[in-house]
């Protein structure tokens, strides 16, 4: 441990490669309900990496395991949710594998500092009985080690990077604003200036407006930190807008990674064509093709590719085996048999 | 603070139209009853050999002037107010001519005293436990205190006083079973009568608490394992807060609002919780004086009882309303 808390102390600052690596993760729940042991892989064998300075798109539809991914990658991890295999590895803390399984000491040191979370539901993760600036003193005062008086300084000039005034401190959070209350959440995410963030889904329950302005100033926020971001939402107009590269999780599983550009212009998963070619754009007003089917239970998910029961280019191979993650260009991957086929079908 | 001016002025003027029905509820109700007090107590003083019949007129007259009750309907409404507000209620029939007021002034501080404490101490251990059994899912002794708490809940109170009584007072007698402290002990700050009084005090506040500890308990672990999985919880939690700040200002914060609640019900609740209480181990207060008032036909000191009652009630609750702001900031908004 102590020689961990060394790596720790003497942080490779300009040490290249990922902030995060995340390889061959496997994190399942695993319930016993009645003696009868039921497991829901969530995460299923999932390997990426979100490098410096990048924001890392994750999309895929609701029950695809994004949530799960994100839990196990900030160590939320509580019963029955367990990582069965992998490892995650983080650029800011060299000889441990991932939050959960570090010693508690470091984790507590970490936390905050180096990674800060976002989280869903962004409306709620302020303490309602607590003053705004209250919340600021528990989360971040003890990173910052500055007496009080510089402490409130430096949170008003951070809070003056989302557009808000000092005066929120003294406010409760209900006393604020749907969007006040956003953008202070990523004021609380960023006051350290964390090496890697994480957002999941945090502007789902903003209406559009306000969701750009705030998105806006998360980019702008991003770009002077220099923080890497791993951003969960399922709306592809908000990663279009947002993100440098993208993955796309289907059933557990990342079934495509491009530069963002690349992956609209040129998807070579079945899925994630679906996926792109649902968005409506202006002027076209072709009807859309829906997707057949549902997304299936993670309790007792098809064999081989996970999504063959929906696909239209579905072949034999596709039922038996399970398509590895193949690289087919400069930073893309696709788990697919037949995305040579997909490529070629307009 | 504006805001909460506004709010207090509100709240005082709710307890006053509170407390101005309930008097008045006590006074149509007490004046509805059959017994005459001026010749119940002409009837008790004359028993005893023949009186003249004009000195049994005079009596009946200042009788009449003690218990308010010369003149018109309304000089004696107005006259009953005026008594009200400088706490006198005439003599006590059954204690005469002590004054209604010394009875009562005497009586509370025993029924306040035993049962506030008691109250408290079963709110504050109930509240702890709970709150800690809720946070800390896991723990053996918890879970097992639970139980425990559930089981002596719904015990009726009455049963759970007398199995006291029995066992510290009968099996094992080394707890006095009944009054409020020894006889022969002179009243006054002496350490031996604080002693006595304890001492008396122990039986008849246990039983208040092991009855009223599991309410407090099952409450206060429901409270808190809603809001562990609260947004704000699971978020700290992350941000890597310190477990116990968590703990006190992130949960037990939260959950304890509704609870202060519950505590101004149950702090409203001595005056009619007294009655067993005091029955059952011969304690001398408020509730033992208002059975006594009542057996008696005592119709002034039942309406001072009342009125007392309705007093104390009404302001445990604007006391307990005055600081909910300052529990629950986003009381005043509403």
């Amino acid at each position: 441990m102590s020689a961990a808390m060394q790596n720790f102390a003497a942080r490779p600052e300009a040490a290249e490669g990922p902030v995060v690596a995340v390889r061959d993760l496997r994190a399942w729940y695993r319930l016993r309900l009645f003696g009868v042991d039921r497991e829901v892989k969530a995460v299923d064998g999932i390997t990426f990496e979100v490098r410096r300075d990048e924001i890392y798109g994750l999309a895929g539809e609701s029950s695809s395991g994004k949530s799960t991914l994100v839990k196990t990658i900030a160590g939320a991890i509580k019963p029955p949710l367990e990582i069965v295999d992998g490892e995650i590895k983080f650029s800011f803390m060299p000889g441990t594998k991932g939050l959960s399984r570090a010693p508690p000491e470091i984790a507590a040191r970490v936390r905050w500092r180096h990674l800060s979370y976002v989280m869903q539901g962004s409306m709620s993760v302020l303490n309602p009985v607590r003053r705004v600036g209250a919340s600021f003193v528990d989360f971040a005062a003890r990173h910052m080690g500055l007496d009080k008086a510089g402490f409130e300084a430096a949170v008003i000039a951070h809070l003056a990077r989302v557009n808000l005034p000092g005066s929120v401190l003294m406010a409760y959070p209900h006393e604020l604003s749907g969007g006040m209350r956003q953008r202070v959440a990523i004021a609380l995410a960023t006051i350290c200036r964390p090496d890697f963030v994480i957002a999941d889904e945090p502007t789902t329950a903003l209406d559009v407006v306000v969701q750009k302005d705030v998105l806006g100033m998360f980019r702008s926020i991003q770009r002077e930190m220099g923080s890497s971001v791993l951003f969960v939402t399922h709306d592809m107009g908000v990663h279009a807008h947002l993100t440098d590269r993208l993955g796309i999780m289907y059933a557990g599983r990342l079934v495509e990674e491009a530069r963002t550009p690349d992956l609209f212009a040129r998807p070579r998963h079945p899925y994630t064509r679906h996926l792109i070619h649902s968005l409506p754009s202006i002027g076209d007003d072709k009807p859309r093709i829906g997707l057949e089917g549902s997304p299936p239970s993670l309790a007792s998910p098809p064999s081989g590719c996970r999504f063959h029961p929906r696909c239209a280019f579905a072949a034999e191979r596709c039922r038996v085996e399970v398509p590895p993650m193949e690289s087919v260009g400069p930073d893309h991957r696709v788990a697919c048999f037949e995305k040579d086929r997909v490529e070629v079908t307009p | 603070m504006r805001v909460y001016a506004r709010y207090a002025a509100g709240r005082f003027l709710q307890f006053l139209l509170v407390v101005f029905i309930g008097i008045n509820l006590a006074y149509v109700i007490t004046h509805a009853t059959p017994i005459d007090p001026v010749e119940h107590t002409v009837s008790v003083a004359t028993a005893f050999g023949q009186t003249a019949p004009d000195a049994i007129e005079s009596m009946r007259q200042s009788l009449r002037e003690l218990y308010g009750l010369t003149g018109s309907p309304i000089e004696q409404y107005v006259n009953f107010w005026r008594r009200v507000i400088v706490a006198d209620f005439g003599p006590s029939l059954s204690a005469f001519p002590t004054p209604v007021s010394s009875l009562i002034g005497r009586a509370t501080p025993w029924t306040v005293g035993l049962l506030g404490v008691a109250t408290l101490i079963t709110w504050v251990i109930g509240n702890s436990l709970g709150g800690l059994a809720g946070y800390y899912r896991r723990s053996r002794t918890l879970k097992a205190f639970g139980i425990l708490a559930m089981a002596l809940h719904p015990m009726p109170y009455y049963i759970a006083a007398i199995v006291l009584l029995i066992v510290f007072g009968f099996v094992w007698p080394i707890l006095p079973i009944s009054g409020g402290s020894q006889m022969n002990v002179p009243r006054g700050w002496s350490a031996d009568y604080m002693l006595s009084v304890a001492r008396h005090s122990v039986l008849p506040m246990l039983s208040l608490i092991l009855v009223g500890l599991g309410g407090w308990f099952v409450g206060m672990r429901s409270l808190v394992s809603n809001i562990v999985t609260e947004d704000y919880v699971t978020y700290a939690e992350l941000a890597g807060v310190n477990k116990t700040r968590i703990l006190t200002t992130y949960v037990m914060r939260n959950a304890i609002v509704p609870q202060v609640t519950g505590l101004a019900i149950s702090l409203g609740h001595i005056f009619s919780g007294a009655l067993i209480t005091e029955r059952v181990f011969g304690y001398p207060g408020i509730g033992s004086l208002l059975v006594d008032g009542v057996h008696a036909g005592d119709y002034s000191l039942v309406l001072g009882v009342t009125t007392i009652s309705i007093l104390g009630v009404s302001i445990a609750v604007l006391v307990i309303d005055l600081i909910y702001p300052l529990l629950d900031p986003r009381v005043t908004v509403g």
